[in-house]
């Protein structure tokens, strides 16, 4: 019988160490509880938060109370009801509830363990800007110095690939190390999963390359229910070419900059602003959502760029008033926030550099996974004993995110930790099955011993090809059906054939991928079947055969869970606490409020 | 898309479980538009050979893991644009735990 190069015994597990896994292992940290962070890179130097730019939630009167210059006509309510209107009314509002009611602590730790905060934004008219500004590389320093000085030990370039249960209950997991290639059995009472979302499943993301969905696809397959795994959300203008800078979303912040964010063209190959045919009167200072429909029907269209985007270009402000624009965001942005790590301040400028002479390539890239791990407003998933934090978990934002991804990792990981650390206390430790182990074990070697099929890139690819067309931000049931066959069929080529070049265990980075490419398959797979049963277009989510958001038929998430060895789609209500969803049918554009916007190719 | 000019890169590989010394292995990497080290990496795992080891995460210069030495230098690797032949190397050759990822990466 197989088994376990080691075994580590815990009373609280937290895959991942950044924005959500820091602040849960802090507060069960603090509340006692033995607890051991295991992440698949350093701490502070992987995942997504690091990349954030990074803003914080906090209402206009809590704000006040924090001794920030916080608008008074703001308030906590306002907060709530912004969020759920704009979410289209799909979010479990206990769960927007918590999150509005915990942004100020959550804020506040951040600041205790020394976080710095550069500016305050107040919210004005309808705009969700509300907030702290700080960066993704202070936010996640701050958290590592936390975790250093409260001694909780972190379990470093280790990937979790499996869960364990026993008798449906957290049994703990098995992890790789990557570096030596062992496995790790780790019994815990209770596990945190703060892995973030499932970015590497599409070629073009703005993500980190080690978002792969690890967390999502284990609790899947640990049983609990994944809820809006349809919900992604794209990001135009993000950098497509040159490559040195692709994935970058520098120039969607800069588009967003006041003042010089006006300025900003978006044109196609034929250097048309092609915004004037979808919506004249807002052109590229459109709703996200439009823009990215609107980019892809242009290159839909032929008029896309050699890289299949299109482009930003500053081209009519001439190169003298370019340089002005780049003198400003130096002084404005860069002098000011002293921030070395940071695409700010080493690619923007170059970018804009090179407006003086020509266009940059850009268009849509995966942004932001609103759907996950279902989970309740104590971060509890269906499964006990597991809780999930951050992007992998789904349920806050509803069909679009417009409050902060930062403060939802906080705010949850806050959430989680305490809740976990009750739990732990309540429960003992259960052992975890041996022919459960085995069969983790058995499923991630095979790959190392075959010595005959495709290889991970290759599949890799094709998963790719698929993701890039067919769940893409403009999608449609025939493309959906296709894709979830096509990806299933990857799916069991993995399964079956997948061969790696090298054969040792140790630092075997294909291998990892390998592991990592399975998590992406299912992730993307179970997108596909969401989005196929959800017969509408809201919010993040838009498809071509049914471009309505339907109040009287479609106010309900879709999830799934693995019953019987097969995935059981089922529908459900949004939780609803003080704001009654509304009835009846509008267009697409209605419903997001855009009432311009044109979203047939011309 | 042609590429604008080819250029080599030579790359240090190295397992010390099986390999008596290290060597260097050279691909011929096409360049397009500005591209970093990182990006010819990127290049030769993708097309090449997907065997290569180095650390990859953010590849625009905020995990700052990719430390590496390009010619002879050490340098981020998603920082450092490329427009000639260069030679990559691990950032600490006697402790190589596989091609250019060292313990201290």
């Amino acid at each position: 019988m197989t088994s376990c190069d080691r075994t580590m015994k815990t009373d609280l597990l937290v895959v991942g160490s950044e924005g959500a896994g820091g602040p849960a292992a802090i507060e069960a940290r603090q509340r006692g509880i033995d607890v051991l962070i295991v992440t698949k890179g350093k701490i502070s130097q992987c995942g997504a938060s690091q990349m954030a730019g990074a803003d914080f939630n906090l209402d206009g009167k809590s704000a006040i109370a924090l001794g920030f210059p916080g608008d008074e006509r703001d308030s906590p309510e306002r907060f709530f009801s912004d969020i759920v209107r704009e979410g289209l009314y799909l979010n479990n509002q206990r769960m927007v509830e918590k999150y509005v009611e915990y942004c100020p602590r959550s804020i506040k730790d951040l600041m205790d363990w020394g976080m710095r905060i550069y500016t305050y934004e107040s919210a004005h008219a309808e705009e969700m800007a509300r907030g702290v500004i700080a960066s993704g590389v202070l936010w996640v320093r701050a958290i590592r110095k936390k975790v250093k000085e409260l001694g909780i030990p972190v379990l470093q370039d280790h990937m979790v690939v499996d869960l364990l249960t026993t008798g449906g209950r957290m049994a703990g997991a098995v992890a790789l190390d990557i570096k030596t290639g062992e496995t790790v059995l780790i019994q815990s009472k209770a596990v945190v999963l703060a892995s973030g979302g499932w970015h590497r499943a599409y070629r073009t993301t703005s993500g980190p390359y080690d978002l792969s969905g690890d967390g999502i696809a284990m609790a899947y397959r640990a049983g609990a229910k994944l809820t809006s795994m349809e919900m992604v959300q794209f990001i135009p203008f993000t950098v497509y070419w040159p490559p040195k800078a692709r994935g970058s979303i520098c120039l969607y912040i800069f588009s967003q900059f006041p003042g010089v964010g006006d300025f900003v063209h978006l044109v196609n190959a034929s250097g048309e602003r092609f915004m004037q045919k979808y919506d004249p009167q807002t052109m590229e200072q459109s709703t996200k959502g439009i823009v990215a429909i609107a980019s892809e029907l242009e290159v839909e269209a032929g008029r896309g760029g050699p890289n299949g985007g299109v482009f930003f270009s500053l081209e009519h402000l001439g190169p003298e008033m370019v340089e002005m624009i780049i003198q400003g965001v130096k002084a404005q942005f860069i002098e000011r926030f002293k921030e070395k790590r940071h695409e700010f301040t080493h690619l923007l400028p170059e970018l804009l550099e090179h407006c003086k002479v020509g266009r940059i390539e850009c268009g849509n890239a995966a942004h932001y996974m609103l759907g996950g791990i279902k989970v309740n407003e104590r971060a509890e998933s269906t499964v006990p004993g597991l809780f999930a934090a951050g992007e992998c978990s789904g349920g806050l934002w509803g069909a679009v995110r417009v409050a902060s991804a930062c403060s939802e990792a906080g705010v949850q990981g806050k959430i989680a930790g305490e809740a976990a650390s009750e739990c732990v206390s309540k429960v003992s430790h259960v052992s975890a099955d041996e022919q459960q182990v085995q069969s983790v074990l058995e499923c991630i070697t095979r790959p190392i011993a075959r010595t005959q099929g495709i290889r991970v890139a290759e599949l890799t690819r094709r998963m790719h090809d698929v993701s890039g067309k067919k769940l893409w931000v403009i999608k449609d049931g025939n493309g959906l059906k296709s894709a979830l066959e096509e990806l299933k069929q990857v799916q069991s080529e993995l399964e079956e054939t997948a061969i790696l070049g090298t054969k040792s265990r140790r630092l075997n980075d294909e291998w990892i991928r390998c592991l990592e490419l399975r998590n992406l398959l299912t992730c993307l797979e179970l997108s596909a079947k969401a989005g196929h049963a959800r017969k509408e277009s809201r919010g993040e989510f838009f498809r071509r055969d049914f471009t309505d958001t339907d109040n009287d038929e479609w106010l309900k998430t879709v999830e799934i869970a693995k019953q019987d060895g097969e995935d059981a789609v089922s529908f459900e209500p949004p939780v609803v606490t003080s704001i009654t969803p509304p009835i009846g049918r509008l267009t697409f554009q209605e419903a997001i409020g855009v009432a311009t916007a044109s979203l047939t190719r011309k | 898309m042609e590429a604008e000019k080819t250029i080599r890169v030579e790359c240090f590989r190295y397992d010390p479980e099986t390999d008596r010394a290290p060597r260097f292995e050279t691909y011929e990497v096409p360049l397009n538009g500005s591209m970093s080290v990182h990006d010819c990496l990127l290049y030769i795992r993708e097309n090449l050979d997907p065997g290569l080891a180095y650390f990859i995460n953010c590849k625009l210069g905020f995990c700052l893991r990719c430390r590496m030495m390009v010619n002879g230098k050490p340098c981020f690797a998603c920082l450092t644009e490329v427009d000639a032949d260069i030679r990559v190397e691990p950032p600490n050759k006697t402790r190589v735990i596989r091609d250019l990822w060292s313990e201290d990466v």
